[in-house]
């Protein structure tokens, strides 16, 4: 009995980390790529599109794992796009009445959450398979994965094209703000670096 | 019969679940959309606000029954969203939207003129998405500042000298964001302020 309570949060944690690290969605599995380059010129907008993506995910694995076993195999795709579009489009709303400046800033970028790979991937691969506890445990990994990952991008760009973190000033008055980072190529040099180091940081332990 | 049957079993979840989905989106909508179109007015009454400081009230032509549509820049014809600026009875302007092509993608304007359509008030940015440090200084007030007392006939922008009478000094390394604000006054202006003229809403420039 113990052992078989061991092995079960055994599998709850690993669950839980997969998508910290070892399955990290934008550095490990490399999904959700438009909004990892399109909304981490700062760190709020980031932060926004990293809950509105958790708030998704949860949502989205607790139903589709409800219905696992109602699912027709040739309808599943259509079921689960209807589910998500179903939670974007509260979260879109959500937005434009709480935080319609933040909802303006990321402009299309909410509704595109629909298209995300980050959770048609997941709702597949365990929503579908798995029971409800073990969905929300990996949506919740696999949306903070997402999440810090985009802060940590959104963070570098921030304080290199501004000096700033969280519009608070951090760098010195000497630092000269390097516009670039705000802009795509800023985004795709930040990401390429970090790939780099996660890959080295990685290399040979997977 | 035994179609409809197989058509049922496999799609009974789909329709089951597409409706509850639509209920749960009926349930948002109703709940938020009042606070979404309030936070549309209130941010459109503090730009018009900062715009014509002396008027209180920004009354649409359409509380006043009318409606006033004009050629958009693609040639196709549209209403377009005017407020009478007033404050008691007394008019001091007029504000309206309009919108255009910009460097990246749409820009989405308020502008505001003196009562008589003879003096640009100033315009705002309602929502661009222009080039971080270049184009979106189009935001910034010393760009937005230069439109403050110009005509209300066509503006030309340069890119050197001084910003005289119905000329507008670019932005230094977006010229064609500073353009295109240009072009969608320039265009706006002159077919709101004829459709006025057309609907008797102000007088005509031969009159004044």
């Amino acid at each position: 009995m113990t052992k078989n309570s061991d092995t079960t949060a055994g599998i709850y944690k690993e669950t839980l980390l997969a998508g910290l690290w070892r399955e990290n969605p934008v550095f490990r599995l490399l999904l959700g790529m438009c909004p990892t380059l399109a909304v981490t010129a700062a760190v709020k907008p980031a932060l926004t599109m990293g809950l509105s993506v958790i708030f998704v995910l949860v949502c989205s694995n607790i139903v589709v794992s409800l219905m696992r076993n109602l699912l027709k195999p040739h309808l599943r795709i259509l079921m689960f796009t209807l589910t998500i579009a179903t939670f974007v489009t509260i979260a879109d709303l959500f937005l434009k009445a709480f935080q319609p400046e933040m909802s303006e800033t990321l402009g299309p970028y909410v509704p595109l959450i629909i298209v995300n790979c980050i959770i048609i991937c997941r709702a597949e691969a365990c929503a579908s398979k798995n029971n409800l506890l073990v969905s929300i445990i990996d949506a919740v990994g696999m949306g903070v994965g997402f999440t810090l990952t985009l802060c940590v991008l959104a963070g570098v760009r921030e304080l290199l094209s501004t000096g700033m973190i969280f519009e608070a000033k951090v760098m010195p008055d000497w630092f000269v703000p390097w516009a670039a980072m705000s802009m795509p190529v800023g985004a795709f040099i930040t990401l390429g670096l970090l790939l780099g180091l996660v890959n080295k940081l990685t290399k040979g332990k997977s | 019969m035994s179609k409809i049957k197989y058509f049922v079993q496999q799609s009974w979840l789909l329709i089951v679940s597409s409706f509850c989905f639509g209920l749960l989106l009926a349930i948002a909508n109703a709940a938020w959309s009042p606070i979404i179109e309030q936070n549309r007015i209130n941010k459109l009454n503090v730009l018009a606000g900062r715009l014509i400081p002396k008027a209180k009230d920004f009354v649409p032509l359409e509380e006043l029954g009318v409606e006033i549509k004009v050629k958009l820049l693609k040639g196709e014809k549209k209403k377009v969203d005017v407020y009478k600026a007033v404050t008691g009875d007394e008019c001091f302007g007029w504000t309206f939207n309009a919108v255009g092509p910009g460097f990246q993608d749409k820009i989405e304007l308020i502008i505001a003129v003196d009562k008589d359509f003879k003096t640009i008030a100033g315009f705002d940015v309602l929502a661009s998405n222009e080039s971080p440090g270049t184009g979106d200084k189009i935001k910034e007030e010393d760009f937005r500042t230069q439109f403050k007392a110009k005509p209300a006939a066509k503006l030309e922008v340069i890119k050197s000298g001084e910003a005289r009478d119905n000329k507008i000094l670019a932005i230094s390394g977006a010229t064609i964001s500073s353009e295109a604000v240009v072009k969608i006054i320039n265009h706006y202006v002159k077919e709101v302020k004829e459709e006025m003229q057309r609907k008797g809403l102000i007088g005509n420039d031969k009159e004044q």
